[in-house]
């Protein structure tokens, strides 16, 4: 079995272990009469706050805090044992108050857009290595400029070779939007070529209003229409890995904070009674 | 009329070795000892001992302290003292410390050091500390001959602290590195005003096969001093006792495959594809010939390829230590019928190795040993000569290794590979790179990809580190015991050699600045200092290279390519099945 593998299948049942014991342990501190909500309330406060120290490290990656990899694993199984000290804190039921229910939803948020995160960064880099040029995010745009700007000039000097005006009304009509900006971000992020095959598809039912000059010029248009659609592909891939993480830490700072908010309040009601 | 642009036939001697050896230098040397008594007609046609003076070497002069080369450089040539004296330091426990070499002690910083990057860290990329740049007591630089040097401010109370020996007039010291392709062995340095014939590997070459004396000689020296500690460190002659490696010794031959300047034509190369780049590798034995011996590689690496139908097929590559044919030669002996070699080597840059006779290794080697071990060999776990576990280099998907091999990659020690299949361009291994070194990232997540693999645009850490030679004041220096090749931003005269000679454009030449974001300039004609920077895989940081443990997905590794098992682990662990490698024969 190879190491990724062989490191899920331990941590996963580790997983599964501390929530059986935690479970356990929940049901024997509550038969004992103990203040279960406020043990389990700091546990996942401690917990939260573990998990949101990963951003500081990533900050810091000159300190020797131990690799991100590591951290990210840490991460994980923590993250998910959350759910069940979640769980257990607000008694598996959903909470009333209003500042509860903003700070489960918070919670809410950050878990699941935790996990939906990981499933993306798993999947997404394997998708984006099977198609179009391994490019730079930040790159993108300039590749989509220039692949626009050479079909321009492709269209005008067929225009200034042909006498009709086919290739530049369906260049105005179809191609200069499809070109102008990245397109169909949920089919590229839902694996369908769609969008990319009716184009095709239009283009070729177009060839029968061409000559055979211009039909060379319509096969050029055919392979930028293509390589515009692996950018776009791209793009919408890449641009998910990234902006995820624009749900995931501000919550999770907005999630703190209520947090902290709450212990206070929470504190200063039950007066210190442990 | 052809219409074609014509250019005169490049030759062995277009580009001499250096523009000022003139015929009255030349003249000159041909009346020193040995040069003057060597026998003209043993050098026929057109390589002549006054062409080989006159291109393949040059006069240099040293002053009192001049330091030549220092133990651990990268060269290609070999000295030989013409006038003066020179002290050779004897190393062992009190040899000369780097920074008086212009070396910079590879020191870690200290914990404090490691958190103040927190607010210390300039937001301008580049800046340096002045007043660092201003001099060490301890060094001199000067400029003698249009080249700089570094030189010891006082040689008497060296020649006092050191143990050194005196290299006289009349001898010759570097033969090693020039011929073995390894690093300096010892630090040289001028005591008195001296001059040097510094002759490059091709002239040392040419004269060791005319002249019986000089072959003899170098021969005799290199064997000594180079070859003894190799084949003693070498897993197959371990146990052997002293007069057993004295008779390997006496009896190895060795051989010089492939260009010292391959990271020129490199460049060309990787464009054109596979066959070509084979023809362009210069075959160390074939396969289908019989082995007249056992090769062991000593520097450089080799690629092993298999015949396979119209073409051929790269089946792996040796690094240095590593033994070819050894199979061979114990399955002719067990059955008695010499076998032929199963597979093709060949140099890949450049590569020497030492070959051992067939009939020395049976009688020191197969002679004694356990024949049913030797004859169930295949399927044992280990080997049977030297014990140790044995590496196998199937279970890489053979595109992947020849990528690898075509690409030169093999050459580095810590190569840095991403799996795109895990990784998810975040760039958090730029951004740590660049917050450990002067807000300017190392390298860049950009380079060919094979499968799933990317080979980034890092300093690869080689084995064969062409960057180092010709560095003027050696302030690119790989370090003796971390293996890392970095470079000492104090002696760096920005000038550029190292990046243009390396091949895989690892090294940039940055402007430096100031505290106030200002380029620091000289002080005469006003222009940017300039610096060499590249990877020094976070040498002075701790816990490693910062990229590496950046990567929140484990997605990026440095890798010693010469570790096959390390390598195989990490390239098959997200494979479900193994990939085997199909070659012709197996
Ligand atoms: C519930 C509480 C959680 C909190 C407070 C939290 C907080 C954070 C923070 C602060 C980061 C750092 C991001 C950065 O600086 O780049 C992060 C990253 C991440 N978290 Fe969470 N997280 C939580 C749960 C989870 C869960 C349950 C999962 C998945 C099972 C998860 C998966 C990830 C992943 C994959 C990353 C990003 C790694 C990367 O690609 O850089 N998180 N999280």
């Amino acid at each position: 079995m190879q190491k990724h593998n062989r490191h899920r299948i331990r941590n996963l049942s580790l997983l599964v272990v501390s929530a059986v014991v935690l479970w356990l342990l929940h049901g024997l501190a509550e038969t004992a009469l103990r203040d279960t909500a406020r043990l389990s309330g700091w546990l996942l406060f401690g917990m939260i706050v573990f998990l949101a120290a990963y951003n500081v490290r990533k900050k810091l990656p000159f300190l020797p805090l131990g690799s991100s990899a590591a951290w990210l694993q840490f991460h994980i199984y923590v993250g998910l044992l959350t759910a069940v000290v979640f769980g257990l804190h607000i008694g598996w039921r959903l909470p009333n108050g209003g500042l509860e229910t903003l700070l489960a939803s918070l919670y809410g948020i950050v878990f699941v857009s935790g996990v939906a995160g990981l499933a993306l960064s798993r999947s997404l880099a394997k998708r984006l290595t099977t198609r179009g040029n391994e490019v730079m995010f930040e790159r993108i745009p300039v590749y989509r400029k220039r692949i626009a700007s050479e079909v321009e000039t492709i269209v005008l000097t067929s225009l200034d070779t042909s006498e009709s005006t086919a290739i530049a009304q369906f260049y105005a009509e179809r191609l200069r939007p499809y070109f102008s900006v990245t397109r169909n971000f949920w089919h590229h992020l839902l694996q369908s070529n769609r969008p990319r095959f009716a184009l095709l598809s239009e283009m070729k039912a177009y060839h029968r209003f061409l000559n055979d000059d211009e039909r060379l010029v319509m096969l050029d248009l055919e392979d930028r229409v293509a390589a515009k659609d692996d950018l776009d592909y791209q793009h919408t891939l890449q641009a998910t890995l990234k902006y995820w993480l624009f749900v995931h830490i501000p919550i999770t700072y907005a999630l703190v904070a209520f947090a902290v908010f709450h212990l206070m309040l929470v504190s200063s009601f039950a007066g210190g009674a442990w | 009329m052809p219409t074609f642009e014509s250019i005169q036939r490049p030759e062995r001697w277009s580009v001499p070795f250096s523009a000022d050896m003139s015929d009255k230098r030349v003249d000159r040397i041909l009346t020193v000892e040995p040069f003057r008594t060597l026998d003209p007609k043993r050098f026929r046609g057109k390589v002549t001992l006054r062409g080989i003076l006159k291109n393949d070497a040059r006069l240099l002069r040293y002053g009192p302290g001049d330091i030549v080369v220092r133990q651990g450089d990268w060269g290609n040539s070999v000295f030989f003292v013409v006038s003066g004296l020179l002290r050779a330091d004897l190393g062992a426990a009190s040899s000369l410390p780097g920074e008086v070499l212009g070396r910079q002690k590879l020191r870690r910083k200290s914990l404090f050091e490691i958190l103040a990057q927190l607010w210390n860290n300039p937001a301008d990329p580049e800046v340096r500390d002045v007043e660092s740049y201003r001099t060490d007591p301890r060094i001199g630089t000067r400029e003698v001959d249009s080249q700089t040097r570094i030189y010891l401010q006082d040689v008497s109370a060296v020649l006092d602290k050191y143990r050194t020996a005196t290299i006289a007039v009349g001898q010759f010291f570097g033969e090693d590195a020039a011929l073995g392709r390894t690093p300096r062995q010892a630090t040289v340095f001028a005591e008195r005003s001296t001059e040097l014939l510094e002759i490059r590997w091709q002239g040392l070459r040419d004269l060791m096969r005319r002249d019986d004396g000089i072959r003899a000689h170098i021969d005799d020296v290199f064997r000594e001093r180079g070859l003894k500690w190799f084949l003693m460190n070498t897993p197959i002659f371990k146990h052997l006792d002293k007069d057993e490696i004295a008779e390997v010794v006496s009896q190895a031959e060795f051989d010089t495959a492939g260009q010292y300047d391959w990271a020129e034509s490199f460049k060309h190369l990787v464009k054109q594809g596979i066959e070509t780049n084979l023809e362009h590798e210069p075959v160390i034995a074939e396969e289908g010939h019989h082995p007249n011996g056992v090769i062991i590689i000593r520097s450089g690496l080799s690629r092993l390829s298999k015949r396979y139908e119209h073409g051929h097929r790269t089946i792996g590559y040796l690094t240095p230590g590593q033994i070819y044919g050894l199979d061979e030669i114990i399955d002719g002996w067990l059955s008695k019928t010499p076998k032929p070699l199963s597979a093709s080597l060949r140099a890949i840059g450049i590569a020497t190795v030492v070959v051992i006779p067939t009939r020395l290794i049976e009688k020191l080697l197969l002679e004694n040993a356990d024949r049913r071990r030797l004859a169930k060999r295949g399927k044992d776990a280990r080997d049977p000569l030297t014990n140790s576990p044995k590496i196998d280099t199937t279970r890489i998907n053979a595109d992947f290794v020849d990528f690898l091999v075509q690409n030169r990659y093999v050459n580095g020690t810590a190569t840095m590979l991403i799996d795109m299949d895990r990784c998810t361009r975040c760039d958090d291994c730029v951004r740590a790179c660049a917050t450990a070194h002067d807000n300017n990232p190392r390298f860049l997540r950009r380079g060919p990809i094979q499968n799933n693999i990317m080979v980034a645009n890092a300093c690869m850490h080689c084995e064969d580190p062409v960057c180092m030679i010709e560095c003027p004041t050696g302030a690119i220096q790989r370090r003796v015991e971390e293996g890392q090749v970095t470079i000492n931003d104090w002696t760096c005269v920005g000038c550029g050699v190292c990046a243009s000679n390396c091949p895989y454009d690892a090294i940039c030449i940055v402007e430096v600045r100031h505290d106030g974001g200002d380029f620091i300039r000289d002080d005469k004609k006003h222009a940017p200092i300039v610096k060499a920077t590249k990877c020094d895989l976070c040498a002075d940081q701790w816990g490693g290279p910062a990229c590496q443990r950046a990567c929140p997905h484990d997605a990026l590794v440095r890798m010693d390519m010469s570790d096959i098992p390390k390598l195989t682990d990490w390239y098959t662990r997200n494979v479900a099945i193994t990939l085997r490698v199909m070659t012709s024969g197996s």
